[in-house]
Parts: C-alpha cells; sequence; structure tokens
C-alpha cells in the first residue's frame, strides 16, 4: 500500500490478542451444534473432530462435516496469520482480517446446508419438522469467536488509513455504551457459569472436562437464545411491540437530561397519561376521524402535566425534581388504584360511586369505542388475513440507502443512494416477501410504534434545529451560563419537563389504543417499570434519538428472548436480562473505570507521513 | 368509634411497625448524605438486605436453630454495608453521577433477587418460609422484635455520634465543604466511604426487619418504595436524627391510618396512602433546598 499507514500501538496488540484468543477458542470450545433438545442440552462438534453428546439422545446419521471443519482450520489459519500482522507487518491485518471474516461466513453457510441437507433427509420420511433435532443446530462458540475476532482486526486493520480512521472517529461517541454493553455480557455470562447447571441428558454425571465445555456451550446457548429474536419475524415484531413503549420513555428521560433535569418520573407521567387516554378514548362521543388524534393527544397532554408540574416546582421553589417526580409516580399509582380499583368509594360513611371500572374482578377500565383503536401496523400495510403477502424489502432499501449515503462523499450522494436502495428493494423484493401466518396477524404491532419513530424524529429537530431546542441545551449544560446569556432558565425548565412528560403520556397511545395489554383499556397490568428502563435507555443511547431508539430494539430483542430463556432452563430466568440492564448503567455511570482511550475525546490521531505522491498532487494544486 | 380505633394500643403499634424500616433506612441517607452522597439507592439496599437476611437465615435454619436469624441480621447488614461500598465506589472514586449510580443499585436490585430466589428455591418470586424469625419481645400488643427497639436506640446514637463525636464533625464538615475539611486534615474519601457503608447497613437492617422481623420470608415486593419514602422524611426531617425520626412518624402514622381504615368507610385507602407523598411535595417547595447539606450529591475532586 502507500507510506500514508499508521496505525497505532494499542490498535495492534487489540488485533494480537484478540486474534490469538479467538485461535485458541477455535481449537478448545465447542465448534458447532447438530442439534439441542428443549432445554438447551446438545450434541455438540469439536474443530478437532471430537463429537460430544450432552442430550443424551444424539441424532441418528450426524451429517457430514468435513467441509465445515476444513473451513474452520482455515479459519485458525486466517487468526494466525492476524496475529503475525499485527506483530510484524500491520498494513496485512486488513487483508488477513477480510479473509477470515469470508472464511468464518461460507462455514457458518456451510454448517447451515449441511443441517438442512439432513433434515431434508428426514423430511422426505415424512417426519414432521418440529421432530426433526437438526433445525435447532448451528455454529457454537469457537466459530463465533473467530468471526468477530476478524471483525476486530479488519477494523483495527482499517484505521491504519486516515479516511477510515476519520470514519471511526465519528463513532466515537458509541464507544462507551457498546464497551458497557460487552462488559455486562461478560458479567452475565459469570452468572450464567455460576448458578446455571450444564443441561445434560446424560444417564452418568460428567466428567470435569465435560462441564467446562457443557458451560462455555450454555454461554452461548443463553445468548444465543437472547437474540434470536433477530432471526425470526414474529419474534422481531414482538420485540419491536416490546421497544415501542421503550422509546417514549427513554426520550422522555434523555429529553429531561438535555436540559440537566433527572427524570425518575415517567412511570407516574405514562400512568396520568395512560389515564387521560383512557378517559377521552371511553367516554367522549366523536367520530373516529377526530376521536383517535384527541385520544392520543389526551395521553401526551397528560403526562405533560404530570412532568410540567415538576418542572413548575423546580423553577418556582427551586425543590429537587429527583424527589417531586419519585413523590408523584406514588400519587399517580394511588390516582390510578383509586379510579379503577373499585366502583365504590366510601367517603365519611357516604358510598359514591365511581363509573371507571369495568364489571368483574380485575381492576380494569371499560374498553375504548371502536374508533379509538389503533389497527395493527402489519394490518395497515395489508396483511389482512392469513395467507396475504407483502414484501418488506423496503425496509432492506432503506437501510442500504442510508449506508450508502453517509458512506460516500460526492455531491450526489443523495442520487447514488437512493438509487441504489431502489435496486437493493427491486432486487430483493420477492426473497423477502411474507406471508401471513397467525403470529403475524396477531401481533400487538401497533401504530404506536410509528408515533414512537415520529416522537424520536421531533426530539432530533426541535434539539438541534430549533431556537428553543438551543436554549434548553443551553441550560442543560450549564444553568448559569444561559442565565448570563439571557436565557430565561426557568421558562426553559418547565418546558423541558412539559415535553418529556409528554413524551412518557404518549406510551397510552401504545398500552390503551394499541391493544398491547392484550385488550384496548386501562388495566391494573400497565407496566410502570417501563418507565425506569427508560433511565437505561437513555444512557445507553447517549442521549440522542437515534442511539435511543437503538438502544430500546436491542432492549426489545433481550426482553423478547429473555421469555425464551425462562421457558429452557431452570435455575435462569429472565430477570438475567434485568442484571444485564443494571450492569450497563453501572458501567456507564461509572465510566471512569474505563481505559481513557474509550471516554476520551479523539487522542491526537498520528499524523500519518504523507507520500511522496500526495506531496506532489499539493504542489500541482 | 374510629377514634377509640386510632387512639388504640393496636394503632400504635401498627404506627411503630410501619415507621421501623423508614427511620432505618433514612437513618442510614442521614449518614451518606450528611457526608455529600446523595443515597437513592436505599430502596435497592433494603431489598438486598431483605433477602440476604432471609436466605441466611433459611439456609442456616436446621443447623443453628434460634441462633439463625441473628447470623440472617448480620448477614442482611453486611450485604447493605457491601452495596453500599459498591455505591461509593462508583459514585466516589469513579466520581459517577450519584443519582445515577444509585438507580443503577435499585436496578439491579430488582434483577438480583430472581436470580438468587430461582437458582436457590427455584422460584422467582419468594423465597421458602424461615422456621425460626427474628423473636417478638415485648408484652400484650406491644410485641416488637429488635430491629424495631435497635431503631429507635439508633437515633439517640445517630445524633450522639453527629454532635458529640470527632467523626461525627468530620461527616458533618465533608457534607458542607469538603475542601475546607480537607485542609483541616481530614481525609475526605475516608469520610464518605465509611459514612455510605454505614448508610447501607443501616438500610440492610430496615430489609431484615420487613423479612425476618415482621414477616418470615422474603417476597418480591416487600420493600413497595420504603427507600424512597424514607429518602423524602429525611429531606422533610431536614437531615437531622431527631427531624428524621418525627418525619419517619407521620409517614408511620399515615401508612398506619392506611391500614387501618382500610376496613372502614372513612376515606378510600388509596387516597390516604398518596397523603404522604403529596405532604412531601408541599414541604419540599416550602422549605426549599436552604436545609441541605451544601456539597450533597457533588464529587470531590
Amino acid at each position: 500500500m502507500s507510506q500514508s499507514y499508521q496505525t497505532t500501538k494499542s490498535a495492534t496488540s487489540i488485533a494480537l490478542y484478540t486474534s490469538l484468543v479467538a485461535g485458541l477458542g477455535l481449537m478448545a470450545l465447542p465448534y458447532l451444534t447438530y442439534a439441542r433438545n428443549f432445554s438447551g442440552a446438545g450434541t455438540l462438534q469439536m474443530l478437532t473432530g471430537k463429537v460430544m453428546d450432552y442430550s443424551g439422545f444424539p441424532p441418528e446419521n450426524l451429517p457430514s462435516m468435513d467441509l465445515a471443519l476444513g473451513l474452520g482450520w482455515a479459519l485458525f489459519a486466517c487468526l494466525l496469520l492476524s496475529a503475525f500482522a499485527a506483530l510484524r507487518k500491520a498494513s496485512w491485518m486488513w487483508i488477513s482480517g477480510v479473509a477470515g471474516l469470508l472464511v468464518a461466513a461460507l462455514a457458518m453457510i456451510s454448517i447451515h446446508v449441511s443441517l438442512g441437507q439432513a433434515t431434508q433427509v428426514l423430511l422426505d420420511q415424512n417426519i414432521p419438522l418440529r421432530r426433526i433435532p437438526f433445525t435447532s443446530g448451528g455454529a457454537n462458540m469457537g466459530l463465533v469467536l473467530g468471526l468477530l475476532a476478524s471483525l476486530v482486526t479488519v477494523a483495527t486493520g482499517l484505521s491504519g488509513f486516515k479516511v477510515w480512521r476519520e470514519r471511526m472517529e465519528k463513532l466515537r461517541w458509541a464507544l462507551v455504551p457498546s464497551v458497557s454493553f460487552l462488559i455486562a455480557i461478560l458479567g452475565g455470562a459469570l452468572i450464567i457459569i455460576g448458578i446455571q447447571s450444564v443441561p445434560s441428558g446424560l444417564s452418568s454425571p460428567l466428567t470435569f472436562g465435560e462441564v467446562v465445555l457443557g458451560k462455555f456451550d450454555l454461554i452461548y446457548f443463553v445468548y444465543s437464545t437472547l437474540f434470536a429474536p433477530l432471526t425470526s419475524l414474529p419474534d422481531f415484531l414482538q420485540s419491536l411491540v416490546l421497544a415501542t413503549p421503550l422509546i417514549l420513555t427513554g426520550l422522555s428521560v434523555a429529553f429531561a437530561f438535555r436540559a440537566g433535569l433527572f427524570n425518575i418520573g415517567a412511570p407516574g407521567q405514562m400512568t396520568i397519561g395512560a389515564i387521560c387516554a383512557m378517559l377521552v378514548g371511553v367516554y367522549v362521543p366523536l367520530p373516529a376521524a377526530l376521536l383517535l388524534p384527541l385520544t392520543v393527544i389526551a395521553g401526551a397532554l397528560g403526562g405533560a402535566l404530570w412532568g410540567g408540574l415538576v418542572g413548575w416546582l423546580k423553577a418556582r421553589f427551586g425543590s429537587s425534581e429527583v424527589i417531586n417526580t419519585i413523590m408523584l409516580n406514588y400519587v399517580a399509582a394511588g390516582i390510578f388504584v383509586f379510579m379503577i380499583g373499585s366502583n365504590e368509594v366510601k367517603f365519611f360513611g357516604q358510598t359514591f360511586h365511581l363509573p371507571f371500572k369495568a364489571e368483574g374482578f380485575e381492576a380494569k377500565s371499560a374498553e375504548l369505542q371502536p374508533g379509538a383503536h389503533f389497527p395493527s401496523l402489519l394490518y395497515l400495510f395489508g396483511l389482512h388475513k392469513v395467507g396475504d403477502t407483502i414484501s418488506l424489502s423496503w425496509i432492506a432499501g432503506l437501510i442500504v440507502l442510508g449506508i450508502v449515503f453517509s458512506l460516500i462523499k460526492n455531491k450526489n450522494r443523495l442520487w447514488i443512494a437512493a438509487l441504489s436502495g431502489i435496486a437493493v428493494t427491486a432486487a430483493l423484493w420477492v426473497p423477502m416477501t411474507i406471508q401471513a401466518t397467525d403470529a403475524l396477524i396477531t401481533s400487538r404491532l401497533n401504530v404506536a410504534f410509528l408515533i414512537a419513530l415520529l416522537a424520536a424524529a421531533f426530539f432530533g429537530i426541535f434539539l438541534w434545529r430549533t431556537a428553543r431546542g438551543y436554549e434548553i441545551r443551553a441550560v442543560g449544560l450549564s444553568p448559569k451560563a444561559a442565565e448570563y446569556g439571557g436565557i430565561n432558565v426557568a421558562r426553559n425548565t418547565i418546558l423541558a419537563m412539559v415535553i418529556a412528560g409528554a413524551f412518557a403520556g404518549l406510551t397510552a397511545s401504545h398500552y390503551v389504543m394499541g391493544g398491547a395489554l392484550d385488550e384496548f383499556r386501562l388495566k391494573q397490568s400497565l407496566p410502570v417499570s417501563v418507565g425506569f428502563d427508560g433511565i437505561t435507555i437513555a444512557l445507553l443511547g447517549q442521549s440522542t434519538p437515534v442511539g435511543v431508539v437503538v438502544s430500546s430494539v436491542l432492549f426489545g430483542v433481550l426482553d423478547t428472548g429473555g421469555m425464551y430463556v425462562d421457558q429452557k432452563l431452570d435455575a435462569l430466568n429472565r430477570d438475567i436480562v434485568t442484571v444485564l440492564k443494571a450492569i450497563i448503567v453501572l458501567i456507564i455511570a461509572a465510566q471512569g473505570f474505563l481505559s481513557k482511550k474509550i471516554i476520551s475525546p479523539p487522542p491526537a490521531a498520528p499524523e500519518p507521513r504523507t507520500s511522496h505522491q500526495e506531496e506532489r498532487k499539493e504542489v500541482t494544486a | 368509634m374510629i377514634f377509640t380505633d386510632l387512639f388504640s394500643l393496636t394503632f400504635l403499634a401498627t404506627l411503630i411497625r410501619a415507621t421501623t424500616p423508614l427511620l432505618l433506612a433514612a437513618l442510614g441517607g442521614l449518614f451518606s448524605e450528611r457526608a455529600g452522597v446523595v443515597n437513592i439507592a436505599l430502596e435497592g439496599i433494603i431489598i438486598f438486605g431483605a433477602l440476604a437476611g432471609a436466605v441466611t437465615t433459611q439456609l442456616l435454619d436446621p443447623t443453628l436453630g434460634n441462633a439463625a436469624p441473628w447470623v440472617g441480621w448480620i448477614a442482611g447488614a453486611l450485604t447493605g454495608g457491601l452495596i453500599g461500598w459498591i455505591h461509593a465506589i462508583v459514585s466516589i472514586k469513579y466520581k459517577a453521577d450519584q443519582v445515577i449510580s444509585g438507580t443503577a443499585i435499585n436496578l439491579l436490585a430488582v434483577g438480583v433477587p430472581g436470580i438468587v430466589l430461582g437458582f436457590l428455591y427455584g422460584s422467582s418470586t419468594e423465597s421458602k418460609t424461615v422456621e425460626h424469625a427474628l423473636p417478638q419481645w415485648g408484652f400484650g400488643d406491644f410485641r416488637f422484635s429488635p430491629p424495631v427497639y435497635f431503631a429507635f436506640l439508633m437515633v439517640l446514637l445517630a445524633w450522639y455520634i453527629m454532635y458529640k463525636t470527632p467523626y461525627g464533625l468530620r461527616i458533618r464538615a465533608t457534607g458542607e465543604h469538603p475542601k475546607a475539611a480537607a485542609s483541616m486534615g481530614v481525609n475526605v474519601y475516608r469520610i464518605r466511604y465509611s459514612a455510605v457503608i454505614i448508610s447501607g447497613m443501616l438500610a440492610g437492617t430496615a430489609g431484615v426487619f420487613l423479612s425476618i422481623g415482621f414477616l418470615n420470608s422474603f417476597t418480591r415486593n416487600l420493600s413497595a418504595g420504603t427507600g424512597f419514602i424514607a429518602l423524602a422524611a429525611l429531606i422533610f426531617g431536614k437531615w437531622t436524627p431527631l427531624g428524621t425520626l418525627g418525619a419517619t412518624l407521620l409517614f408511620g402514622f399515615f401508612s398506619a391510618l392506611s391500614i387501618t381504615l382500610g376496613g372502614t368507610d372513612l376515606f378510600p385507602s388509596s387516597i390516604v396512602q398518596i397523603l404522604p407523598f403529596l405532604f412531601t411535595i408541599i414541604a419540599l417547595a416550602l422549605t426549599g433546598k436552604g436545609t441541605a447539606p451544601k456539597a450533597v450529591g457533588k464529587a470531590y475532586e
């Protein structure tokens, strides 16, 4: 290449160590899984050729994995090459990394194909799909570690080029959250090792070596289960259902953060918002065209009132928003119980009748008028009954558009990006066509998801594109300086809490109007803990709208996957997800504990020596 | 009839039981906040203390018998101290935002019990019942477990430590003006660490009271906001031991009231329950930030 290539010492050592660890892992850890039974015990294949069975019923006629194992050895060679490159010839790193990535991807495809063939053989014998063990197989930790290490090597290798280094510097804000997430994953792995015994269907007790290998397989099993919703459309939709309120409460906390306020009151704001939305949605007689927006607005106003109250108390009396929001959470919960807990209220011996609670044992309101029901999102897209088809390739097209747009620097980039987006949409139209199944038709993903995305867009535009947004951010950075600059701190504090509250109040649209509580009504099962999750989301998303949406989807995926972990393992339950979240917050809070290279602003990048060619160009120019 | 209810000994006993966990946690908060560290983690520490107390007692029951709950108490207090120590490391050593650090610990307290209970008992909501809970001392309706007596004794002790010992003076100085304290030779870090750990041990004891001094098992929602209310009581009591006692008695009164009125037709109990919170909001607005330790919430550089 050219002389302008220069990596830092830490980059090469990161590449060196990850390659070595991954190489070791490839040799010592399970390479692939042939099959897994329901509670997780599997039949594992080592790269060295040994087959280990934990299930007690290894599937008959294991498919040949010669190609996949051969590719594994090739991956091992690539990792060794990466390690050598990191030591001696840094400019090779990205090449060996790309080679490793390719080989690992090929190995995964090869595993998939082999298992698919074995499945097909059984299908031909008229065995029902759910009885076939091979469908639960796939890559295991050894291979995945190699894949990740190759990815790291590519990134560190490319960081030697000035262009790529500058691109990566732009993503620096994502470094602290990602590293915190990785550490949480490692911490979670320790918990898994500690408390969950290796799932085994064998009649004899496991030997020490089997336990060690089994534990590594267990970690892989738990995390692949947690992330499994990424690979199945109904599960992914369920993740988006869970993500919708998280986006809104996350935006709520993040917006307050931007104004220098700590909003622990999202649970109360969403409760009041839900009550207001219920009151309008059930009792106000209006045609759907008016009722639907009015119900949404009522939810937002309810939350805004509850948040604004805190802002006003802070601006007027200087009382801490932290305590006030906590107190108002309890007040909101009390009002909630008062309203829908019972029909009869006793007051100094008199009995008053409250109309809000629906008949029956359970505490819930009457159902919203049909006009205030949000349709399911897939219904809106045209999936009305089982068998209808739509293509989702436009989503892939949009993603490609975004990536291309951000990667190229050209004045025609919008056109190029749009064209490539359209091309991808067209190319994937048939492969990405989905057919409605029961699981999709009954999905609770509703219009509130779009509202949440709109709210995120509003967050970004308002804070960074309007004068009032600038004022709020100024107050957040330094109230004193803002005051000195002629900004009305009190008014902006109230406004910030009003908007933050409105975001939280909008969750009503999801729960009450979208039927996310299984019915279109306000119920006692309104999950207020979602309001606290907003804090984690805001921190993980660094209080940016994109960060909040991405972290919410991630948490939605983990929450959905957590349910499967709960079903499959006995000692481990979905609380592992909560613990992961807590560790993430703890590490982001105590980020001083991370290396300076991660938390500090970009280190002075080593000035690349300019090549002769570049010098000549400058001279001629 | 209602007045005889309210002035009966039974009501007084209910009041004292309702006050105890609040008082212990609030006194814990007092140590921490007077030293300049906001401890919003009290709620989580109570849960950890309750869990450790119940689990230790339950596991030691067969071997130790009557002594088990006492060991459980120690375990709960130590666990509380340990969690306090974590809060201290994060917020003092790594200078994290103290409220965020506390929130993280509260979140941890939501997740960890499920994991521990799942591991030990195969349930994610409650522990097994303990054979021997803490003994009840007293006569008639006035039978309380030892943490109750400990809590009220602790008020005097806290007052004595805070105002009559050099350690208390250092705590107060650290919370008001850490730089000045440091220039007088006080080790600000050490004072803050110790105060937050004491705070954790007291909150842990509050948890022990809830799990084995009042009930006889750990259940998932047993804290129900006690830590947050204690924090409010601390502010309401203007960060002094006696003021805190008064404030927690007031909150305890409301709590006992809602229990007692639950069966009558005077007020809906859901409304009585929100009174203390409304009260706190109004009181906060009236007192403002005037009486808080000046350096509270700020990391010491």
